[in-house]
């Protein structure tokens, strides 16, 4: 199967997870990754330096239409939704919040699933309300393939639990089984 | 809430074009559609059909659907060290100026919340009554709602975050009061700013302009309109004016538009006019 990006969501007690999959990542990527976590609005940097710390790929909050890059991973900025937005580009929105979430996790998720169908895999950690749940179940409903965190494992269940609440997921993995798929892109 | 597709997107654009005259196939897809989906959610259209026919039968609707279309400012001092740098580095140095032809150039209002923000910041450098302030809207409804002061109540709680950051000379307090379900904005504060309707094409744009704040506009449009507006802006700008856009909104370099402003601040998003 050939797809075409990776999408993963989280909030409260996902930092450590996202960290260890980025470090686990070799450079050279297959595809891009992007990142929809949320975050305090008025703190614009420290975030996307301490994902980048260890990872092997290039970490950054993408512009407005920027191109997307295999081997990349991009952070939805803070106070702004990150949207895919057609010929791989991202799109920002200063949109109202939804689910009280700016950036929202369900917002990329369904502009990501309408831009790469079957082509994405879409991944929900540990976090603290229900984004995110809706955004998945599209990326299901479009063939794509549904990852969620082992709520046993995760630090806050909520949102892993909501995800799986809403959608029959593919896998219901732990961090090292989320870290073993992806190696094997 | 309904999903559109490109074909209900493609004929709302063709639809808009013939009766209106406004072509919206300028604006990035994600978004628009996004908006599009919120407008018969909030209008309990139910289905794009009855979009269409809202549309094409009810003239009087498409004022408010275009308030409602374009997206509002998020909340007041949004990334209050923009507007520090505004204060610290920019209207300081103004003060004993004579300021009589400055203009300040808003291109894109629809909820007010950047205008009310540098008329605050003006007033507290006592500037606010020297200089000119052009602020160009796209529906009457907008109009109206600027300046009846209103404001939604989730935004101020935020708004006040950012007045404190900002370091404002006076209480944020000062500017609005409350009321039962909303805020209302001391609707004084733009007694003076000029309104100008326009459509999209920003062809009644002021001429000689010395600031424009154009901030989270362009990312509703796509690429190559987006181009196209810097070209506008250039145009309206006077000698070495200057352009804020959003942070994340990057005027590239290797862009055709590269050779129109230089970076003043990349971390601000403060760009300048390159003379002609």
């Amino acid at each position: 199967m050939n797809y075409k990006a990776v999408i993963i969501g989280g909030s409260a007690g996902s930092f450590q997870i996202v960290t260890r999959i980025l470090n686990s990542l070799s450079s050279g990527f297959p595809v891009p990754v992007l990142l929809c976590l949320h975050r305090l609005k008025h703190v614009r940097s420290g975030f996307v330096e301490a994902l980048s710390l260890k990872a092997n790929i290039p970490v950054n909050e993408p512009y407005d239409k920027e191109q997307l890059k295999a081997g990349h991973a991009y952070l939805a900025p803070a106070n702004y939704h990150m949207f895919l937005e057609l010929a791989n580009r991202i799109a920002l929105s200063a949109d109202e919040p939804v689910n009280h979430s700016r950036p929202s996790i369900d917002l990329s998720f369904i502009t990501a699933a309408n831009a790469y169908r079957d082509k994405l895999i879409g991944i929900i950690l540990s976090g603290a309300n229900r984004d995110g749940a809706f955004g998945l179940k599209k990326v299901a409903d479009n063939g794509g393939v549904t990852i969620v965190q082992d709520p046993t494992e995760s630090e806050v269940k909520t949102m892993p639990e909501s995800a799986l609440q809403l959608t029959k997921v593919d896998y219901v993995y732990s961090t090292d089984q989320i870290i073993k798929f992806l190696q094997k892109l | 809430m309904i999903e559109l597709g490109i074909v209900d997107i493609r004929e709302i654009i063709r639809l808009i074009k013939n009766q209106y005259d406004i072509d919206f196939s300028t604006f990035a897809l994600t978004s628009f559609k996004y908006r599009l989906e919120h407008i018969i959610a909030k209008n309990n259209l139910t289905s794009p059909e009855n979009l269409y026919r809202k549309l094409t039968d009810h003239r009087e609707f498409f004022d408010t659907f275009i308030h409602q279309l374009f997206v509002p400012s998020t909340e007041m001092f949004r990334d209050p060290s923009v507007w520090r740098w505004l204060r610290e580095e920019y209207f300081s140095n103004m003060v004993n100026e004579d300021l009589i032809n400055f203009k300040i150039w808003l291109p894109y209002c629809v909820s007010g919340g950047e205008l009310y923000t540098i008329c605050i910041l003006l007033q507290e450098l006592k500037l606010l009554n020297r200089v000119k302030i052009i602020a160009t809207i796209f529906s009457d409804t907008s109009l109206e709602f600027i300046r009846s002061g209103e404001y939604p109540l989730k935004k101020i709680e935020i708004s006040v975050e950012n007045y404190t950051r900002f370091q404002g000379a006076g209480e944020f307090n000062d500017y609005y009061k409350l009321e039962q379900y909303a805020v209302r904005r001391d609707a004084s504060l733009i007694k003076n700013v000029e309104f100008i309707k326009d459509d999209i094409n920003f062809n009644m744009a002021p001429r000689n302009v010395k600031l424009i704040l154009m901030r989270n506009v362009m990312i509703y449009f796509n690429p190559t309109y987006q181009e196209n507006v810097l070209y506008k802006m250039h145009n309206t700008l006077s000698g070495s004016g200057n352009l804020l856009v959003g942070l994340k909104e990057l005027i590239k370099q290797n862009q055709n538009s590269h050779n129109l402003f230089e970076t003043v601040d990349i971390n601000e998003s403060i760009y300048k006019k390159k003379p002609n």
